[in-house]
Order: structure tokens, then C-alpha cells, then sequence
């Protein structure tokens, strides 16, 4: 009985002594499932890349950090040129230093002295500067036309521009004087105000 | 293999680096702004009877200044203490009945001027008549903004003044235009005999 035991135990570890017809007919029934060797096969519609990002930004590290820093710096150059634009006005409206004197034109003579003293220098650059006008009536006519025309605009502009400025005028004094007005009230509350009081309000060092 | 892993790594901390001092330096430039922001009142006005509303910029102040008479005394001295200034802004709100703005809506402003450029010069306090701060900036030598925070039972007044305040020529108009002789600090002191 133990040599059966001891021969079908062999069997059993390795395949040596008697063979057992159960232990065989599992073999047979198992032995499909036996492993087989075979190449792998990566189906064609797996993305092999989406998982891989965060190896792929390692990878990256310095150039992402370099143009992050790079965005940064434009974006708070952007920022800080926006604050400085904000806070300086656009260009000023007259361009000449002295602002152009506007008065009643009454006779003909002087609306054609007006004419050639206010009317802006760029129509008459371009009459000089193009030898085909020369002696070319019509063109002069014409352009004298577009002279009263820009004459008209500017002094219409000038009057707009006289209009915002007066105005403003109003604007600054009075903002000049209610400032004064408080600063009076300050004063007049600081000389009141004790010694004690005054040592009290100022600010603490360090 | 140690320095190539190292490499990036000092890259990606310098790069830190410069966006933290980047942003340290627009934030200083940005606390040492003269101009105050004062939208924040703007909803006042609809509880306030009288309103006050100036802006005066720099190009306005630019085209005002132009069209201010240098031959007239007052407007002379005017356009002399305005031409190198940059803005005026003045907002003021005067209310029927007491209580119509509270310390909160004031925060906002104090919270501006408590930046380091500002330094308060007079701080008045009265329960009855409200209080006054004056506060200064300074630029160098140099005054680069004024600020006034006025508020009474029924008003409040806050007055910003963009540019080289010259106190010494606003001292000169001292009774001109109500703009009384402050004494401060930079301003001459003028002998009384």
C-alpha cells in the first residue's frame, strides 16, 4: 500500500514511477489550459501616449519652466505697461505750444489771412512737393477748396478744443478750491490740536 | 546622471525665482503709485444730495494748462502750479441726514494710503466736526502725490493730487484761491516780523 502511495505520489511530483489514470485523465482535462508561448499582440486603436503626460512634462521639466517664466514675465510687463498707460493720459489733443487763437473773421481779406495762418502745413507740403500741380489751375482751385475746408475744421476743432478746455478750466478751480478749502480746515484742526496730540498722531518709526 | 537630473531642476528654481522678484518689483512700483483709486465711493452718490465729481488728467491738465491766460496774475500762478502735475481727482459727497456712509466705505481708501509711500502729515480727529488726514508721497526729494481724506457727519471728501506737488507755490496762492499756507515739511518757512 505505501509503495502504491509512494509510486503514485512520484507520479504525481515527477511523472516517474506508476502512472495514475485519474491523475492522468486531469492532465488530459487541464492540459488545454497549459500555457502557451505567443507574441503580443497591442490593438491598434490603444493610444500608447495618453498615459504617458506626466512622464512627457518630467521629461520637459526646464523648457515648460523656462516658458512659464517667459509668459509670466510677459504677462506682468503687459500687465505693468497697461497700469502705466492707464495712469499716463493719451497724447495731448493740441500739438502746436501755444493754443490757436480764435477770433470773429469778418471780411474777406482776413478770412483769407486766417486761412493761411491757421490752415494746417500738410496740404501746402504736398502742393510743394508734387511738380504736376504746378500751373495746373483746376488742382490749385481744388486744393484751396480742401485749405478753406480744413480751415473750417480747425477752427471748428478749436472751438470744441476751447470748449472741453473752458470747461476743464471750471473743473480745476473748482477742484482747487475745494482742496484748499480742506486744506484750510486741516490747518486751522492741526494749530488747535495740543502738543501732546500732535507728538500722539505722528507715526510710529521702525 | 546626478547633474542632468539636478540641471532642470535649478532651471525650474530660477525661473521661480525671477517670476517672484518680477512680481515683488511690480508690486512695490505699484504700492509707490500716487493715484488713488476712488470708484469704490461711487455709489455714494446716489444716497448724497450734493456731488462733486472732478478728474482731471494729464491730458486735460496739459490742454487746461494751454488755455489758462499767463497774462492775468491769478491764472499765471495757477498755470504754474499745475503745469507739472499729472491729475487732479476730487470726489465729495455731502448727504441730508447723518449716517449715510459708513467706515467701511472709507477702508478702501485708508487701505490705499496705508501703502509705504504714503506718510500722513495731519491727522485731525473731532467728534463733532469729523476728521481731516493730509498725507504726502514722496518720491526722492521729491513730493509725488497728495492726498486729502475729509469726512464729516454729512460729507465726505477725498482729494488726490497726481505729481510734483510744489507746496512751496501752493503756499503762494495762499488767499487767491482759499489755498491756505501749510507750513509743512519743504516748504520755506516764512518769517512772521
Amino acid at each position: 500500500m505505501n509503495s502504491n502511495l509512494n509510486s503514485d505520489t512520484d507520479y504525481l511530483w515527477d511523472k516517474t514511477g506508476e502512472p495514475d489514470p485519474e491523475i492522468q485523465q486531469l492532465e488530459e482535462i487541464l492540459g488545454t489550459l497549459r500555457y502557451q508561448p505567443r507574441p503580443l499582440e497591442i490593438p491598434s486603436g490603444l493610444q500608447v501616449g495618453k498615459r504617458s503626460f506626466f512622464r512627457g512634462f518630467r521629461n520637459h521639466a526646464a523648457p515648460l519652466a523656462i516658458a512659464a517664466t517667459l509668459a509670466m514675465l510677459l504677462l506682468g510687463l503687459g500687465l505693468w505697461l497697461g497700469l502705466q498707460r492707464l495712469q499716463q493720459s493719451p497724447q495731448p489733443l493740441v500739438k502746436s505750444p501755444e493754443a490757436p487763437q480764435v477770433r470773429p473773421v469778418s471780411s474777406p481779406e482776413e478770412k483769407q489771412n486766417t486761412a493761411t495762418a491757421v490752415s494746417s502745413p500738410e496740404p501746402k507740403q504736398k502742393q510743394i512737393d508734387s511738380p504736376r500741380n504746378r500751373g495746373n489751375f483746376p488742382q490749385v482751385a481744388r486744393n484751396s477748396r480742401r485749405d478753406r475746408n480744413t480751415v473750417i475744421k480747425d477752427q471748428q476743432l478749436s472751438l470744441k478744443q476751447q470748449q472741453e478746455a473752458q470747461a476743464a478750466k471750471d473743473q480745476l478751480m473748482l477742484a482747487l478750491r475745494v482742496t484748499s478749502a480742506k486744506l484750510s480746515l486741516a490747518q486751522k484742526k492741526a494749530q488747535n490740536t495740543n502738543v501732546p496730540d500732535l507728538i500722539h498722531n505722528q507715526h510710529k518709526i521702525g | 546622471m546626478k547633474s542632468l537630473s539636478r540641471t532642470p531642476l535649478k532651471s525650474a528654481k530660477l525661473a521661480a525665482l525671477a517670476v517672484f522678484l518680477m512680481l515683488g518689483a511690480t508690486a512695490t512700483a505699484m504700492a509707490q503709485n500716487p493715484r488713488i483709486q476712488t470708484s469704490q465711493l461711487d455709489g455714494l452718490a446716489a444716497k448724497a444730495s450734493e456731488t462733486v465729481d472732478v478728474n482731471i488728467d494729464e491730458s486735460l491738465m496739459a490742454l487746461t494748462t494751454k488755455f489758462l491766460s499767463s497774462k492775468d496774475d491769478d491764472e499765471r500762478k495757477v498755470k504754474e502750479l499745475v503745469s507739472g502735475l499729472k491729475g487732479i481727482y476730487v470726489k465729495s459727497f455731502e448727504f441730508e441726514n447723518e449716517g449715510q456712509y459708513t467706515d467701511a466705505d472709507l477702508e478702501s481708501i485708508r487701505s490705499q494710503l496705508r501703502n509705504p509711500g504714503w506718510s500722513r502729515i495731519i491727522n485731525a480727529r473731532s467728534k463733532k466736526d469729523g476728521s481731516i488726514e493730509v498725507y504726502l508721497m514722496h518720491t526722492g526729494t521729491q513730493v509725488s502725490g497728495l492726498a486729502v481724506l475729509a469726512t464729516e457727519l454729512k460729507e465726505i471728501t477725498v482729494i488726490n493730487i497726481v505729481g510734483p506737488v510744489d507746496l512751496e507755490k501752493l503756499t503762494q496762492l495762499e488767499g487767491e484761491f482759499g489755498i491756505p499756507e501749510l507750513g509743512l515739511q519743504g516748504t520755506a518757512p516764512k518769517r512772521k516780523n
